[in-house]
C-alpha cells in the first residue's frame, strides 16, 4: 500500500505544479493591490472596450454555430451520403490546425490583398482587421464543437421515434421541433458552452485576423497580451483573472449540464 | 422526404439512392457556411503553399530558421506528450483506484487546461517560471519553458482518453495475476497496461498535434528567438507579419501534413493493437 501513496502524492504534486500554482498566482497578482485596483484595471477604457467586443463577437458568434451545427450534425447522421461524409471530415480541420494557421488561411482568402478582398471591398465590406474578421476567425475555430457534442447523441438515437412520427404524419419541421430537438437539446446546450468559452478566449486566430487596435479591434485575450508586452503586469493579471473566473465557471456549468444529462436519460 | 430514404444506413449501401449533386442541392445552405468557414480558407492556403510549384515549397520548408523552428517544435511536442502520457497513466489510475478526500477535487481541475484561454496560461507561465519567478526557476528563454507550457495544455486529452477504460475495466485479472504471485509491475505491463493500450495511443495523437500547433501558451515564455526557441507557430505568425505568405503557407501546409499523419498514425496502431487484443 506504500507504492499507492507515492503515487497519490506524486499526482497531486504535478498537478499542483502545473495547475493549481499557475491558478493561485493569478488571483494572487490580480488581488495583490486590493479589489479596488482590480476593479480600476478591468474599467480602464481600453480593457472595458476590449470586454465589450469580446462578449459581442461570442454572443454573434455562438447562436450562428449553434444552428449550422445543428444543421450540420443532422445532416451527417440522419442523410448519409459521400458528400456529408465530406463535410464531416471537414467540419474536424479547425481542431486538428494551429490557431495560427488558421488565422493565416482566412486572411489569405478575405484580406484585401486576398481571393475575395477586391470584391469584398467593391461591396464596401472590410472583413479582414475589423470585427467580422474576429467572428469569422472565432467561428471557425469554435465549428467542431457543437458538431461533435451532437453526433453521437443523435446516432445512439436512432429513426425510430422519428419513423414512427414521420409515418403519424408529421412534417419534417414538426418531426425536428417534436422528437430531435428534445433529443439533443442537452447536448446542444453543452456544445453552445463550449463554443461560446472557446470564443471568449480565443488568442491566435483573433491576433491574424483583428488588426488589434486598442478601443477598435482588441478583444479581451489581445488587451491581455499587450498589457504585458507593454510592462503592465498588474493590468493584465486583472483581466487574466477575470478570464480565469470566467473558465471557472464554463466549467462548473457544463458539470452540471451533464449532471442534468445524466438524470435525463436515467441512471 | 421517404422513410426509406432516410433509413437507408451507411454511405456505402445508400450511393445509389443518395447522389453526391442531390445531397449537396439538400445541404447547400450548410454546404455554403462550410466552404466559407473553413474549405475556401484552407483552399487559399494550399493554393500560396504550392504556388511557386513543389521546389519552392521544398526552399520555404528547408529554410534554416524554419528547419529548426519546426525540429524544436516537433521535439518538445514529444517530449511534452510522453512525459504526459506517463503522468496521464498515473493521474487516470489515482482517479479510479484510489480514494481520498479531494478527489472530486481533483477531477475537476483537470479538464482547467481546456478551459483556460491559451493566453492567460501563456502570461501566468511567464510570471511563475520567468526571471521574476517566486519559486526562483528561471526556464523563461529555453526549451524547457516551452514543454511546461505544452505539459500543461495536453494534459486533459491524456487523461480524459484513458480515465473512462479504467474506469469500465474490473480487477478480476489483475486480482488472479496477483494472487498466482506476479510481482505488481509484472501485472501492469502484462495485464492493465495492454488494455489501456489503444487509449493511450488515442491521447497522444490528440496531444501531440495539439502540442505542434499550439501558440498563445507557450509564445511568452518562449521568449521567441529565431534559431533557439521560436516555434513553429510562432515562424509562421513572424513570417505572416512581415508579409511573406507564400512561406508562411508553406510552412503552415507542412506542420498541417505532420499532425494529420501523426493522427491518422495514431488511429492505425490504435486499431492494430485493439484487433491484437481480440485475436
Amino acid at each position: 500500500m506504500k507504492s499507492r501513496h507515492t503515487l497519490r502524492l506524486l499526482v497531486l504534486a504535478y498537478i499542483a505544479l502545473l495547475i493549481g500554482a499557475p491558478l493561485f498566482l493569478v488571483f494572487q497578482r490580480a488581488f495583490a493591490d486590493g479589489w479596488s485596483a482590480f476593479v480600476a484595471a478591468i474599467t480602464t477604457p481600453e480593457t472595458l472596450s476590449s470586454i465589450r467586443l469580446t462578449v459581442v463577437v461570442a454572443f454573434l458568434v455562438t447562436p450562428l454555430n449553434l444552428v449550422f451545427g445543428i444543421a450540420v450534425s443532422h445532416a451527417i447522421v440522419r442523410h448519409p451520403s459521400r458528400f456529408t461524409k465530406l463535410m464531416n471530415s471537414i467540419i474536424d480541420v479547425p481542431l486538428a490546425i494551429s490557431p495560427i494557421v488558421i488565422g493565416l488561411m482566412l486572411e489569405l482568402a478575405y484580406a484585401p490583398n486576398g481571393w475575395f478582398g477586391s470584391q469584398l471591398a467593391a461591396v464596401g465590406w472590410q472583413v479582414m482587421f475589423s470585427w467580422p474578421g474576429i467572428a469569422l476567425a472565432s467561428a471557425v475555430v469554435s465549428l467542431p464543437l457543437v458538431v461533435r457534442e451532437i453526433v453521437p447523441i443523435l446516432t445512439e438515437l436512432g429513426t425510430s421515434q422519428e419513423a414512427t412520427a414521420e409515418t403519424l404524419g408529421a412534417s419534417p419541421w414538426q418531426v425536428f421541433r417534436t422528437i430531435t430537438l428534445p433529443n439533443i437539446g442537452s447536448a446542444a446546450l453543452y456544445g453552445g458552452t463550449l463554443t461560446f468559452a472557446r470564443v471568449i478566449g480565443e488568442y491566435g486566430a483573433v491576433l491574424i485576423v483583428s488588426g488589434n487596435v486598442a478601443l477598435h479591434t482588441q478583444t479581451l485575450t489581445l488587451n491581455i497580451a499587450e498589457n504585458f508586452e507593454n510592462y503592465m503586469p498588474q493590468q493584465g493579471f486583472a483581466g487574466a483573472a477575470l478570464l480565469a473566473i470566467f473558465s471557472i465557471v464554463v466549467m462548473i456549468a457544463l458539470a452540471g449540464i451533464r449532471r442534468r444529462e445524466r438524470n435525463f436519460h436515467g441512471h | 422526404m421517404p422513410a426509406g430514404e432516410r433509413l437507408s444506413g451507411s454511405p456505402r449501401t445508400g450511393r445509389h439512392k443518395v447522389t453526391m449533386t442531390s445531397s449537396l442541392r439538400r445541404h447547400s445552405l450548410t454546404a455554403t457556411y462550410l466552404s466559407l468557414l473553413v474549405a475556401i480558407p484552407l483552399l487559399a492556403l494550399c493554393t500560396h503553399a504550392l504556388a511557386g510549384g513543389p521546389s519552392q515549397l521544398w526552399r520555404s520548408v528547408t529554410q534554416p530558421e524554419g528547419l529548426r523552428a519546426i525540429g524544436l517544435t516537433l521535439g518538445c511536442a514529444a517530449l511534452a506528450t510522453l512525459i504526459n502520457v506517463v503522468m496521464g497513466l498515473c493521474i487516470a489510475w489515482v482517479l479510479t483506484r484510489d480514494n481520498f478526500t479531494g478527489k472530486a477535487l481533483l477531477n475537476s481541475v483537470i479538464d482547467l487546461p481546456f478551459a483556460l484561454p491559451t493566453v492567460v496560461a501563456g502570461v501566468t507561465f511567464m510570471t511563475l517560471y520567468g526571471p521574476m519567478s517566486p519559486l526562483h526557476v528561471s526556464l523563461a528563454g529555453t526549451w524547457m519553458g516551452i514543454v511546461i507550457a505544452l505539459l500543461f495544455v495536453t494534459l486533459p486529452f491524456c487523461v480524459r482518453t484513458i480515465q473512462p477504460v479504467l474506469e469500465t475495466m474490473t480487477w478480476t485479472a489483475e486480482e488472479a495475476s496477483l494472487s498466482l504471485g506476479a510481482r505488481s509491475s509484472y501485472t501492469f505491463f502484462k495485464i492493465t497496461l495492454p488494455v489501456l493500450l489503444p487509449s493511450v495511443v488515442t491521447g497522444a495523437g490528440l496531444a501531440f498535434a495539439r502540442a505542434v500547433g499550439e501558440f498563445g501558451s507557450v509564445v511568452f515564455i518562449s521568449g521567441n528567438r529565431p534559431f533557439h526557441t521560436e516555434v513553429a507557430s510562432s515562424y509562421i505568425f513572424m513570417l505572416t507579419q512581415s508579409q511573406n505568405f507564400d512561406a508562411a503557407a508553406s510552412v503552415s501546409l507542412i506542420l498541417m501534413l505532420i499532425a494529420l499523419v501523426t493522427m491518422t498514425l495514431m488511429s492505425f496502431i490504435s486499431r492494430r493493437i485493439v484487433g491484437g487484443v481480440r485475436r
